[in-house]
């Protein structure tokens, strides 16, 4: 689930961006530290939308640089158990597949893959129905719930299903 | 006696010793020491032997391994394999010492302590195991067991899509779906242990699992069926295990502390009951080469009884019958009228004003430091004693009076010991009331008479206060 949300960080500037583009320098710089990553608590940062407030930098003693602390806003993504994502198979094998939602990486197991699918090995692996009219293989796209999430401190996995009404593939760009 | 240690305050162990027999009817009872490929014979059935063996931890705390084969009449080898199943179900706690013949003799004097029979003095040189049923323990672990037998069931009645447990064969670790990205290695596509590198295999635990499940619609109704039956079963037979769970959850622990601990402790109790025990293990302190700090478990020994009892510890030690305070008193507790508080005020037996003034002199005693209790019987004893001599004493001299009157005044003053001066004077009084107008004396005496005593007395037990001292040195000459 995506969430708009105010955060705080506390930015270090170098002295020698000191001058005119203090200011855009430490929001470029505060871009470049925030987006992508993911902490447990908020999970991953998506982007910057826009600066609340700058405080009053504090000059740190014995190096010069500058402490200021910023209010952002952004978007973050947060996984939530049972949700639905769609997401992208990565891997195929016979445990099951790997699939990604944006940054958020989703394991479905063998077991939590409809009975009816059987497991193809060979070039190509993928899962295929008796009738070889599904095809689960890399680069597809699959519906998934999500039953399952491992949140650490700087990363969030996720274990997925897709044996239930409305899930599985959805659009597959190899068989297109 | 050995289910309630003197060591034991305000903790009741019924609930607890019930949950335990429940625990073994339910989950012990087929167990059989015999290995399943062995021919099982009617004579060698040996099921219900590990519920046997529950029970009699039990009713005991700490206990050596070979004296319960011995209670229990089974062969040491057997009661180990039993009791080695507990300590991996979390049972029980286990301590094993190498012991001199000096240590075994501390255990039997611990023995002797919170059971009233005396252990035998085994000697041997040998590691000695000791076993006692770990309570806190016993809660948790019963109440995981069944949360996971009922999860399971559920999960699988509602078809609910469980992580996926993968488990090593090598090394028998367990991991899950949620581990799956680093369990994934390049070489090939399956998973493998992060510890010994073995390919893990897929853990089914499908209750069902033999049922070819094939979706078939009518297969699959039969499977749920199936599975709605257990669960109702699992309910229905594990209710009263579950009830005692529920009973139990508010309850104070029963805790026995660590092996040596408990040993000092009770061997501490014994001392406090007053039995000079010869293998008391604070006397045979050489003997406890084992261990480097035997004062470790003593010490908290002191903390325990330093909450003011003890007075009552020197009264007989018995700790174990204290009040308890109303807020401590729950509902499931058994407790006897005195520990409730009950029966508390002794039915003192008023004999006139002496009784009265014991009365009195109780309330006043009561209030004071229960030690100087016994010491103010004495006391009080030796003071009637006084009393009826001079009254005695009194009476004679009355007779002499009658005999000639006048100097009465002046021997009183001479022969009475000063304290008593008032009281032998409003005897005289009387005494001369009656001599001259015995019809008003009639009437007024039982009035002015009582009234006369009480005083008396009561000034006289003021009075006494500062004689206090003399008495007590009396006394303790006479114990010395």
């Amino acid at each position: 689930m995506f969430f708009h949300i105010v955060l705080e960080r506390n930015m270090q500037l170098h002295p020698r961006f000191f001058g005119r583009n203090l200011r855009e320098n430490l929001v470029s710089k505060l871009m470049k530290d925030v987006e992508g990553t993911c902490s447990g608590r908020h999970g991953f940062v998506v982007a910057i939308t826009g600066i609340e407030s700058i405080g009053k930098g504090l000059i740190r003693d014995g190096t010069g640089f500058v402490t200021f602390p910023v209010k952002y806003q952004c978007v973050v993504f947060r996984p939530f158990k049972g949700e639905i994502l769609e997401a992208v198979v990565t891997l195929v094998n016979k445990m099951g597949f790997f699939a990604e939602a944006g940054p958020v990486q989703i394991f479905v197991s063998k077991h939590l893959i409809p009975d009816d699918m059987e497991f193809q090995a060979g070039d190509m692996p993928n899962y295929t129905t008796s009738d070889g009219s599904v095809k689960i293989q890399k680069e597809c796209e699959v519906r998934l719930k999500i039953i399952g999430t491992r949140v650490d401190a700087t990363e969030i996995f996720c274990v997925g299903t897709i044996k239930d009404d409305f899930l599985g593939v959805i659009n597959d760009p190899a068989a297109a | 006696m050995e289910k309630s240690g003197p060591v034991q305050k305000a903790v009741v162990l019924q609930p607890f010793v019930k949950l335990v027999r429940l625990v073994a009817r339910a989950f012990y009872d087929d167990y059989t020491t015999k290995s399943d490929h062995q021919q099982k014979s009617a004579r060698s059935d040996n099921r219900g032997i590990a519920a046997v063996v529950l029970d009699a931890l039990a009713r005991r705390q700490w206990v050596r391994e070979e004296d319960l084969a011995k209670d229990l009449q089974l062969h040491a080898k057997q009661l180990r394999k039993i009791i080695r199943l507990f300590e991996e179900e979390k049972l029980i706690m286990r301590d094993h010492r190498k012991e001199t013949a000096k240590g075994a003799k501390m255990y039997s004097a611990a023995v002797a302590a919170t059971t009233d029979g005396r252990a035998e003095d085994k000697v041997k040189l040998h590691t000695h195991s000791y076993c006692c049923l770990d309570y806190a323990q016993i809660c948790d672990v019963v109440r995981f067991r069944l949360h996971r037998m009922k999860k399971r069931l559920k999960d699988e009645l509602e078809d609910k899509n469980t992580v996926q447990e993968y488990g090593c064969p090598n090394c028998q670790r367990k991991y899950n779906a949620l581990d799956a990205l680093r369990l994934i290695s390049m070489e090939d596509d399956s998973f493998h242990c992060e510890n010994c590198n073995g390919e893990l295999v897929v853990e089914c635990n499908k209750l069902t699992s033999e049922e070819v499940v094939d979706g078939d619609d009518n297969a699959r109704r039969r499977r749920r069926e199936k599975l709605k039956n257990m669960l109702q079963k699992l309910e229905v037979q594990m209710k009263p295990l579950t009830d005692q769970l529920n009973r139990v959850k508010d309850l104070p622990i029963p805790e026995f502390g660590s092996f040596l601990a408990w040993e000092a402790r009770a061997a501490m109790a014994a001392r406090a009951n007053g039995d000079l025990n010869p293998n008391d293990p604070l006397r045979s302190q050489s003997g406890y080469g084992s261990t480097p700090m035997p004062f470790l478990g003593e010490t908290k020994v002191e903390v325990n009884l330093g909450d003011g009892n003890e007075d009552v510890k020197s009264k007989g030690g018995d700790s174990s019958l204290k009040v308890l305070p109303p807020w401590m008193i729950k509902e499931g507790m058994n407790l006897t009228e005195e520990q409730r508080g009950e029966m508390r005020q002794e039915a003192k037996v008023d004999g006139g004003s002496r009784g009265a003034a014991k009365l009195s002199e109780d309330k006043k005693s009561a209030s004071g430091n229960g030690d100087e209790k016994d010491l103010k019987d004495e006391y009080l004893k030796a003071y009637y004693l006084e009393l009826l001599k001079q009254q005695e004493l009194a009476a004679r001299r009355n007779q002499q009076e009658s005999a000639g009157e006048s100097a009465s005044d002046i021997q009183l003053g001479t022969t009475s010991s000063g304290r008593q001066v008032s009281m032998k004077a409003k005897r005289e009084e009387e005494d001369e009331d009656e001599d001259e107008e015995d019809v008003e004396w009639e009437e007024k005496a039982p009035v002015a008479a009582n009234g006369n005593y009480k005083v008396d007395l009561n000034v006289e037990a003021e009075a006494s206060g500062g004689e206090e001292e003399e008495e007590e040195d009396d006394i303790d000459w006479e114990e010395g």
